[in-house]
């Protein structure tokens, strides 16, 4: 088991956003979660991202405990958040690098313009990302993916702000990394386009996480 | 991972980042400069109560635009969430520390390198034969100041009230940086024999190295968990 | 649910406050009528039996928030950050007193409200210091940061006060070599006793008011968290409809 979390519970002071999630997400795995506004998705995510501490309970990324072994889960993951992480007064290029660079990754210009040109920035490379739009800065996120391979992908509403191309190039990460026995769990209100990659979706509602698969799911099995 | 590698880049992101907008270095130069402005009205009457306390003056210049600098380093880091990232790389939080810290460090020495000379010429100075010593004050009263405003400016950027937050909370722990860089300075531009104020220079550098370790050592609780 | 210590406060906290009740009225009885007055103050001297316990107490209560914050970082149980909230409290009230007494007594023995004095100068740093911790546990809104950063507040500042100190004193020795000092008072027996009850006392006070703080910084976050897990039930029923 790639993902494994046992009674995570989570609150916020005196509000309580989840309470004892329990769920196992296996490599090779597309798992989309579902819920409503302030369901806790969100929250869910960034306990598995190492950005916030759950409450009570454990989880463990490929058999890395979260909470006692986090460098190894970081290097591990990579998370796309709601916020694009970038500095606005680097361009584009000088973004990916740095953010490579804090993952002790140093991609040479050549791979970099590489993966520009697959997100389709290539033609932006020296520009500043102050001056780009919601859905060029998501796409500059994806670039970060390609460049880092991680082993687990968490993206939160990945498909805001993107056009339909930027969704085909993220659907064709997620269905690449899966390949590759990587783990990707995606929070979205999308479900179509996220029914077209999910193996397996969830729902959170009152705290509670219910399962159930997809068309892809087979698929899955068979490969 | 390469500690001595992510500081290094800590500091490029900043450098090159502050080349671009200019926006620290010109709004604390802008600042000190009416700081001094103020100052030089202030005291335009009478020459001498200014030459008795330049050094105090000079340094409250100095702390209030270091402090406007300080509480940019890290709401750089607030735009698009970047802190996030920085927290959940496996990247050293202690070498983040010491790229901001540096790059704070050198955006503040800048400033003062350049506001000197304004200091010389408004009130007066003669510094011909100290300058060396009078560098080496500002240098370590400036590490002592960045090596715990770097820790309370990524403390107080994610709090409520952060812009009040910053001096309330690092000016009463700076005093003794405070102290001594005025007493020192006051020796080094008085002409005094170095051994009369020595003792001061000391103190900073204790002060440096104290906390530059326990700032170094806090900052994984105030960007991690 | 309820703590075991929070159950023991609850049975000792009553003895620890009479206690301290009997300490305070008899060292002031001792202090303020049965010693004799100083050959060089005259009765002035009797504030010392109030404003020197007053400040080892406050020093007493900062230690206590060190201390408690290195504990809190390390074991990271809400209940030591709660007594931490607590000390930083008593630590501002007392360190408040201490400079007010300290103002009385200063002003017909020195003759000046205010001097530069290193253990002033200390304790008005430290009177902003504790006040700072208290703004800033007030300002952090997510509620799982709010004891890492006020320990880290609390650490940075105790390491800091020993420095402000002796540098304090350095700088006094240079702008007004000793021409005011304290020292003049002998440390007779007369004086040694009334001050050691008064400091007893009021040590006692400070852990007596650190219980009840204490007690209710948790009981009233317990209650929070009941009203709070509740509600987020009702809010997430009421959602779903």
């Amino acid at each position: 088991m790639a993902i494994q979390a046992f009674q995570l519970t989570k609150s916020f002071g005196n509000y309580l956003i989840f309470e004892d999630l329990s769920f196992e997400i296996p490599k090779g795995e597309c798992f989309a979660l579902f819920g409503s506004n302030g369901a806790g998705k969100t929250t869910l995510l960034r306990v598995l991202a190492t950005l916030v501490r759950p409450t009570s309970g454990r989880f463990s990324i490929l058999d890395h405990d979260g909470l006692t072994e986090k460098e190894p889960v970081r290097q591990a993951i990579m998370f796309l958040a709601h916020g694009s992480h970038l500095y606005d007064d680097l361009n584009a290029q000088e973004n990916l690098r740095f953010a490579m660079a804090m993952r002790g990754q140093h991609p040479s210009s050549k791979e970099l313009k590489l993966c520009l040109d697959q997100v389709n920035l290539g033609a932006f490379a020296e520009m500043k990302t102050r001056n780009f739009s919601a859905g060029m800065k998501r796409r500059l996120a994806l670039a970060k993916v390609i460049l880092a391979q991680p082993q687990v992908l968490l993206l939160d509403e990945p498909y805001n702000a993107l056009d339909e191309g930027g969704v085909e190039v993220t659907n064709h990460i997620i269905r690449d990394m899966t390949k590759r026995a990587g783990i990707v769990v995606m929070t979205t209100h999308d479900r179509e386009k996220a029914t077209q990659v999910a193996h397996r979706t969830g729902l959170l509602h009152q705290g509670i996480l219910t399962f159930s698969s997809t068309d892809n799911s087979t698929a899955h099995a068979i490969f | 991972m390469p500690f001595f590698r992510v500081i290094q880049w800590v500091v490029w992101k900043d450098l090159i980042s502050e080349l671009r907008s200019r926006e620290t270095l010109s709004s604390m130069l802008f600042f000190a400069l009416i700081v001094i402005l103020v100052f030089s009205f202030s005291f335009a009457m009478d020459q001498d109560a200014a030459q008795q306390l330049i050094a105090g003056i000079i340094w409250v210049s100095f702390v209030f635009t270091g402090i406007i600098g300080l509480g940019k380093s890290f709401s750089a880091e607030l735009q698009n969430d970047a802190i996030e990232y920085l927290q959940m790389s496996p990247a050293p939080k202690g070498a983040i520390y010491l790229g901001k810290m540096i790059g704070n460090l050198l955006f503040m020495l800048v400033v003062e390198i350049m506001l000197f000379p304004l200091f010389v010429l408004f009130f007066n100075l003669d510094i011909v034969e100290e300058i060396g010593l009078l560098l080496l004050i500002f240098f370590l009263a400036t590490l002592g100041l960045s090596a715990v405003g770097t820790l309370f400016s990524a403390l107080t950027v994610q709090i409520r009230a952060r812009e009040v937050m910053l001096p309330v909370l690092l000016l009463p722990l700076a005093v003794p940086v405070m102290i001594a860089a005025v007493e020192a300075t006051r020796g080094a531009l008085e002409g005094q024999p170095l051994v009369i104020y020595s003792q001061w220079i000391e103190l900073l550098t204790i002060f440096d190295i104290i906390f530059t370790v326990v700032s170094f050592w806090l900052f994984d609780l105030i960007l991690d968990s | 649910m309820m703590n075991r210590f929070i159950r023991r406060i609850q049975r000792f906290k009553g003895w620890i406050g009479a206690a301290a009740a009997l300490c305070i009225f008899y060292g002031l009885y001792l202090g303020l009528l049965d010693s004799p007055p100083d050959y060089y103050q005259g009765e002035v001297v009797r504030i010392m039996y109030v404003h020197v316990p007053l400040a080892h107490t406050a020093l007493l209560a900062y230690g206590t928030l060190f201390v408690g914050s290195l504990w809190y970082l390390w074991k990271r149980d809400v209940l030591v950050d709660n007594m931490c909230h607590a000390a930083a409290g008593i630590t501002a009230a007392f360190t408040i007193l201490a400079l007010i007494t300290g103002a009385i007594w200063a002003k017909p023995t020195w003759n000046t409200w205010w001097t530069w004095d290193p253990k002033l100068v200390s304790f008005a740093v430290l009177l902003l210091i504790a006040s700072g911790y208290l703004m800033l546990r007030t300002f952090v809104e997510d509620p799982d940061k709010e004891g890492r950063y006020a320990a880290v507040m609390a650490i940075v500042g105790g390491i800091d006060l020993p420095i402000i100190y002796f540098s304090a004193e350095w700088w006094r020795t240079l702008h007004q070599p000793l021409s005011i000092s304290m020292r003049g008072v002998s440390m007779s027996g007369d004086i040694l006793l009334p001050l050691a009850i008064m400091s007893l006392g009021l040590n006692l006070l400070f852990i007596y008011m650190l219980m009840i703080r204490t007690q209710m910084l948790y009981l009233t976050n317990l209650l929070e968290a009941k009203k709070g897990r509740l509600l987020s039930h009702a809010h997430l029923s009421h959602t779903s409809s």
